[in-house]
């Protein structure tokens, strides 16, 4: 079913967290709340379960106002980063528990039990206790359980970032299939930006409170609406200038822009910079960092106050000290008015 | 790692501990069936079933007061559980106004001398006629053993916390299911600990009941302490033999019947 928030505030111990919040979720959609530690996307989640009231505004689901339905009525599931497993049970009693709930059975719930530990792959785990399993098997089971409630909108707080990196991409790999094969409208907080752009269909962007850009991956990757968002997804060199007739212009390049006049800074990222050896060139290099995959080269310009940074994909026979120039590639290139 | 010195002296203090509660007891019993005990002998001089006869004396009425004892000691054991488990989750979850006042209000009882407190809440008690009923009795009681149920309940709470009742509030249970399921079970230890340490309290209390009771509502205490008190021991040990094995008894059943209820659980989950 489509979420739409409207207006949401939220006032914690006199502190105002959430501010007017405008959020829509199409049905089965799968969104990202992403924003450092602190901006507020933890309590968004847990004010659209209803755990947390807000203090003005309205949450709609599938057209209807929740705001005075309890939170048990809600169907908004939370998936909570620390799993909170219920200790005195086992696994199978985990996830029959909101199946119970639902007034099943319990031999009903015995087998759907069963049902949903085949679908997140932990067949034969029905009867451990919830203390003898891993933390990925743990995961897992809470997976199932929030299943179990037949969610209508699913919400994980940041759910894998508790795991191994290694079992982090099998369990990302894991809820979109599941997401897929229920088509559950989901929300998942993160304040992993890569999580957020291989996950989403949408990314809402969270900062102080406030969301600053909601927009697909490519384009909050591309077309960051300010300098906090672009940073968020990767740092760089921010040139002051001005476009004009479409041309920016700048105190160290011009370039062809299809852009509208005014002031602009052009963020340049590592990606955007490509280095060639060259004995008469204008930089320098002043570190080249090993980072596994590739390699990072600060640039200095010469004679200059300028700073940039590289990838460099191939070990290129560049050293430290070594004269180079450089190209930009027009295309990587990001332009936030100002 | 444990050093086996630590070991040692562990066992040592189990020992002690074991001693202190066990001797005790041999001589009360050695005590209710003594007639004679002269000294320097280590062992009674003569024997008699003197006392036992007495307690067992239908004109006595011992055993009615002893169960009428039990069953106001069991009430207010488990009233004072019932109100420690919603004042803990008042106190730990929720910020009020004047709670840290309330905190340390739970705790006064314990401060001020019993005997003060009581001749205080007699007066109130005469005046809203409480004084010389059972329901009184009953209210005094808790007073007293409040301070540390709460306790008990209180740190039991803050160590489960509320994250566990959230998730099964968004997993579809209502604050009552999810209490029933999630919390109580959790608190159980807790609860079988404040039940035991307020009926031991109840059932031990003597001056304030006699005060608050007026002499109407009698208490196996009651019976018992004056004989102590007169210096008859062999019929205070009796009497003494026989509160610790009604307590003993009344445990006994406490265990095996919050037992059951876990059992009886388990075996629904399972099948």
């Amino acid at each position: 079913m489509e979420l739409e928030l409207k207006n949401i505030s939220v006032t914690l111990s006199k502190k105002e967290i959430l501010k007017s919040i405008n959020l829509r979720v199409e049905d089965g959609e799968f969104i990202s709340l992403l924003g450092a530690s602190g901006c507020g996307k933890s309590t968004l989640l847990k004010t659209i379960a209803g755990i947390i009231k807000q203090r003005e505004g309205s949450i709609l689901l599938g057209g209807k106002a929740l705001d005075k339905v309890p939170p048990h009525k809600r169907r908004t599931v939370i998936v909570f980063q620390d799993f909170r497993l219920f200790p005195h049970m086992t696994v199978a009693e985990n996830i029959s528990f909101p199946l119970k709930m639902l007034g099943l059975h319990k031999d009903k719930c015995r087998e759907r039990a069963v049902e949903l530990l085949k679908k997140v792959k932990l067949e034969g785990f029905k009867d451990r206790h919830v203390d003898e399993i891993s933390g990925g098997q743990k995961q897992r089971v809470v997976l199932a359980r929030a299943l179990a409630a037949e969610p209508v909108v699913l919400l994980l707080d940041e759910p894998f970032s508790s795991l191994d990196i290694n079992l982090r991409k099998d369990m990302r790999e894991l809820v979109l299939d599941l997401q897929k094969e229920y088509k559950i409208t989901t929300i998942l907080v993160t304040h992993d930006k890569e999580e957020a752009l291989t996950m989403s269909d949408r990314i809402a962007f969270m900062h102080n409170g406030e969301i600053l850009q909601y927009d697909t991956p490519e384009n909050i990757f591309k077309n960051p609406v300010n300098t906090i968002v672009a940073d968020y997804f990767a740092e760089g060199t921010y040139i002051s200038g001005e476009i004009k007739g479409n041309r920016f212009i700048s105190r160290f390049f011009n370039v062809d822009i299809n852009r509208d006049d005014g002031k602009y800074k052009c963020l340049i990222r590592p990606s955007a910079l490509k280095v060639n050896k060259a004995e008469d060139g204008k930089f320098q290099v002043v570190a080249k960092i090993y980072q596994g995959d590739n390699y990072l080269l600060k640039i200095n310009k010469i004679n200059s106050s300028l700073k940039l940074e590289s990838i460099l994909n191939e070990p290129l026979d560049i050293k430290e000290g070594d004269k180079v120039s450089i190209e930009l590639d027009k295309d990587k290139l990001i332009f936030i008015p100002e | 790692m444990k050093e086996p010195s630590s070991n040692k002296l562990l066992k040592l203090f189990l020992y002690i501990t074991v001693f202190a509660i066990l001797a005790p007891m041999v001589i009360i019993t050695l005590w209710a069936f003594t007639n004679q005990w002269s000294w320097p002998s280590l062992l009674p001089t003569s024997y008699s079933l003197r006392a036992i006869k007495e307690i067992f004396a239908p004109y006595g009425n011992v055993f009615p007061i002893l169960l009428s004892s039990i069953f106001l000691s069991l009430t207010v054991a488990l009233l004072s559980a019932i109100i420690a488990i919603m004042a803990a989750r008042a106190v730990v979850f929720y910020d009020f106004f004047g709670k840290d006042l309330i905190d340390f209000i739970s705790m006064a009882p314990n401060l001020v001398p019993s005997t003060v407190f009581a001749m205080g809440i007699h007066v109130a008690f005469i005046k809203m006629s409480l004084a010389n009923t059972p329901l009184g009795v009953i209210i005094v009681n808790l007073i007293y053993t409040l301070p540390y149920t709460i306790n008990i309940m209180k740190n039991l709470t803050e160590s489960i916390g509320k994250d566990l009742e959230q998730q099964a509030y968004v997993l579809g249970a209502s604050p009552w299911k999810a209490f029933l399921h999630i919390s109580f079970p959790l608190l159980l230890p807790g609860i079988i600990a404040s039940i035991t340490m307020a009926y031991i309290i109840s059932f031990s209390q003597y001056f304030v009941t006699l005060l608050i009771g007026g002499g109407k509502v009698m208490t196996f205490s009651m019976i018992m302490v004056p004989f102590i008190a007169k210096g008859d021991r062999t019929l205070g040990s009796a009497y003494a033999l026989v509160f610790v094995l009604s307590t003993l008894i009344v445990f006994g059943l406490i265990n095996l019947i919050l037992k059951k209820f876990q059992k009886r659980k388990e075996k629904y989950n399972w099948n």
